[in-house]
């Protein structure tokens, strides 16, 4: 029977006739996944979940206590980020054009692009806290290293309610893709030197005419993402001490003090439900009178698992589309990469007419490959709410078990993004010794074939991690999903029936991740 | 025609809306290559669809300077069955700037085993948008393909988001001085009274 499904699976796997790509997951690792994956499953719809305790560690030796006290560690990582993103910006309008050869491309697309979601799985929202972006900005407006400001550095305009969301945030994800993969400024230094600067005014104006940090809250696409993520990384800024805080008037972590600045995205730290919208960028840790805001050690996905119902019920509609945008734009990233999107794509535009960059064709190939997901989301949310005894509200379901799908996009981003890293990321130190590419010479076929077999870890590796990153978002995502259920429906015990169409959906979502890393995947560069 | 023109519209736009461009697997933007074992200057590459044909330009060497002779390579083959176009292409250039209208007629070329070949050489560093004309099937074929030659001049983006940044900055803190400034005099008023 297993011979048969490996032979099944074989048949699955497409195999280009010529063109360089990176191996897809090998039959054997895909059967061991599914088939984990039913046996979770199976866990899932017999098996009641216990709301358990909810595991919280908070990490505060001297050594923490110091970093995360004191400005001095923050500053000087802002200081390296910053010099670090001059160079790109640099590097990318006066290098050479050679994608492979330029540290502006390798650094943005394949080493932190890449990296950065794998970043999140260990240091939560850390990457906000040292972003060039906003340090940039803020030097430039705020005119202070890091202490506070005054007043008049800004307009301190209330952003307009119709911005008060995170719709700004996903359309720039979905035009920073549209970018990214469409017009393929990935393979171009020129263009990926213009998006960082235009980065840096956008941080820049909204800093200066809004209050605290709009552009992080509620217009950064990577921003955002690193926060839905986050949400469920096992890491995260919280009180040490929840009844230090709970009996605290005055409220430094949310105003701030005479020089630190006030929380950039308006949170308090005592009442901290969601970990979406901290920035670690330390203000509250800094500020504390009472030194009673450090890194806390947390269980994976607790602190949705963990919520109580009011909490579920009260998810933000916005935030939930953020969510279904990511599933859908991580999916979108793994198709534009399998050997046939390209030929599709072609036969696409000749049949309507399509010239040139073929933008036409790709745009149209994004919308549906987007609509898929979210149309099979909204029929899965529909059902359950017609399956419901209690009959909640839709958007109030829509929004609450939106986060049960988070997992899904965050494990497939990872797992796509390894390939990418190990395989792409070879030529690294050769850009650190010619950051512009001086009298570099593009790949030659033979450096090409040495760089795609020689990975920085070894492919089994590789598809080990990639494996056990979709089992374990299946089982987290299932896990979540369950969760909700309970707080929704304030029982004990999840109506079976009412759980198989999210059960489904997350299943689905799961084979297409599965099917898409088991398929060979396009060189980017 | 009006289907054509648009068509050629999109191709046109698509170039100029990115000049400066590379890929591997994106059609439309320059790709840099060097043979296995070679010892010849880098070509660039950029391979487009437009109308009936599949187009692929290729400049040699890849960055090439002023007063340096070069070269075009075209290839146009038929989408549908990958028939090579067999007849005359015209090339044209011009100067790849905001305020530059001159256009210059490079050469007509017949077919040389199945490329067209152009030679070229620029006095003038810069940014140049090569132009290869055709007739196929009655319909007029346009393509634009960017050329550098010479060194980078991108002082242009910075120097655009270094004059946005200092307006917003210095709008800013106009204002808000302003505000003050009432503010005080608000407050000296109300003191007084």
């Amino acid at each position: 029977m297993y011979e048969s499904l490996v032979n099944f699976i074989n048949k699955l796997i497409y195999v280009p006739d010529e063109g360089m790509v990176h191996p897809g997951l090998p039959a054997g690792w895909v059967a061991f996944i599914f088939l984990s994956m039913v046996v979770i499953a199976l866990r899932y719809i017999f098996l009641s979940v216990k709301p358990g305790t909810g595991f919280k560690y908070p990490i505060i030796n001297s050594f923490i206590k110091k970093i995360v006290t004191r400005p001095w560690l923050l500053v000087s990582l802002r200081l390296f980020a910053a010099s670090i993103f001059l160079i790109v910006i640099y590097a990318g309008l006066f290098g050479t054009p050679i994608p492979e050869k330029n540290i502006a491309t390798v650094l943005t697309w394949t080493i932190w692009w890449s990296g950065v979601v794998v970043s999140i799985f260990f240091v939560g929202s850390a990457w906000c806290a040292i972003c060039p972006w906003d340090a940039v900005a803020t030097w430039l407006v705020r005119q202070k290293l890091w202490k506070r400001a005054s007043e008049t550095s800004s307009l301190n305009l209330r952003v307009p309610k119709i911005l008060r969301s995170v719709w700004p945030a996903l359309i720039m994800f979905i035009g920073l893709t549209w970018l990214e993969l469409g017009v393929g400024v990935t393979v171009s230094p020129y263009a990926t030197a213009l998006m960082a600067l235009l980065m840096v005014v956008l941080a820049t104006i909204s800093l200066a005419v809004y209050e605290r940090k709009a552009f992080c809250r509620y217009f950064c696409a990577v921003g955002r993402t690193i926060g839905a993520y986050s949400s469920i990384a096992p890491i995260a800024l919280a009180p040490v001490n929840e009844q230090t805080c709970a009996e605290c008037t005055t409220l430094e972590c949310y105003k701030g003090s005479e020089e630190i600045e006030p929380c950039p995205t308006h949170l308090v730290m005592g009442r901290l439900t969601q970990n979406t919208y901290c920035t670690s960028c330390g203000a509250c840790s800094m500020s504390c009178p009472h030194e009673n805001v450090s890194w806390q050690l947390r269980g994976i996905g607790s602190e949705i698992t963990q919520a109580s119902r009011t909490t579920a019920l009260r998810g933000r509609v916005d935030e939930a589309w953020f969510i279904l945008g990511l599933v859908a734009l991580t999916i979108f990233h793994g198709v534009t990469m399998m050997p046939y999107w390209e030929s599709t794509i072609h036969k696409f535009a000749y049949s309507i007419g399509d010239s040139g960059q073929l933008l036409l064709s790709f745009s149209f190939g994004m919308l549906i490959s987007m609509l898929i997901p979210i149309i099979l989301f909204i029929v899965a949310i529909k059902l359950t709410q017609k399956l419901l005894s209690n009959r909640e509200e839709y958007n109030r379901i829509f929004s609450s078990l939106a986060l049960s799908i988070l997992p899904l996009a965050f494990t497939y981003h990872i797992a796509h993004n390894l390939t990418h890293l190990v395989r792409e990321s070879a030529g690294f130190w050769s850009v650190v010794f010619n950051p512009l590419g001086t009298n570099a010479l593009p790949l030659s076929m033979g450096e090409l074939h040495m760089r795609h077999m020689n990975p920085l870890i070894a492919d089994n590796i590789v598809f080990a991690l990639q494996g056990l990153l979709v089992i374990f978002g299946f089982w987290l995502a299932l896990r979540i999903a369950k969760h909700r259920f309970l707080q929704i429906t304030e029982t004990n015990k999840v109506n079976l029936i009412a759980f198989m169409p999210m059960m489904l959906f997350i299943s689905m979502i799961s084979l297409m991740d599965l099917w898409l890393l088991m398929q060979p995947m396009v060189m980017r560069m | 025609m009006k289907i054509k023109k648009s068509v050629l519209l999109i191709v046109l736009a698509s170039v100029f809306f990115v000049n400066q461009v590379f890929a591997h697997h994106v059609l439309g933007r320059p790709s840099y290559s060097l043979g296995e074992d070679s010892n010849t200057p880098p070509s660039m590459q950029v391979e487009t669809q437009t109308g009936e044909y599949y187009i692929t330009y290729m400049a040699f060497p890849a960055f090439p300077k002023p007063n340096q002779s070069g070269r075009v390579n075209l290839y146009a083959s038929r989408i549908d069955n990958g028939q090579t176009f067999n007849g005359k292409v015209t090339f044209k250039v011009r100067d790849d700037s905001w305020f530059s209208s001159e256009e210059e007629i490079l050469g007509t070329q017949e077919i040389d085993d199945g490329v067209y070949r152009q030679g070229f050489v620029f006095s003038k560093a810069g940014h140049y948008i090569v132009t290869a004309e055709f007739q196929a099937g009655g319909e007029p074929y346009t393509i634009d393909f960017p050329l550098r030659i010479g060194e980078p001049d991108s002082i242009g983006p910075i120097g655009i988001a270094v004059v946005i940044i200092i307006i917003v900055i210095v709008a800013v803190n106009i204002t808000q001085r302003r505000r003050l400034q009432r503010l005080k005099a608000k407050q000296h008023h109300s003191d007084r009274v």
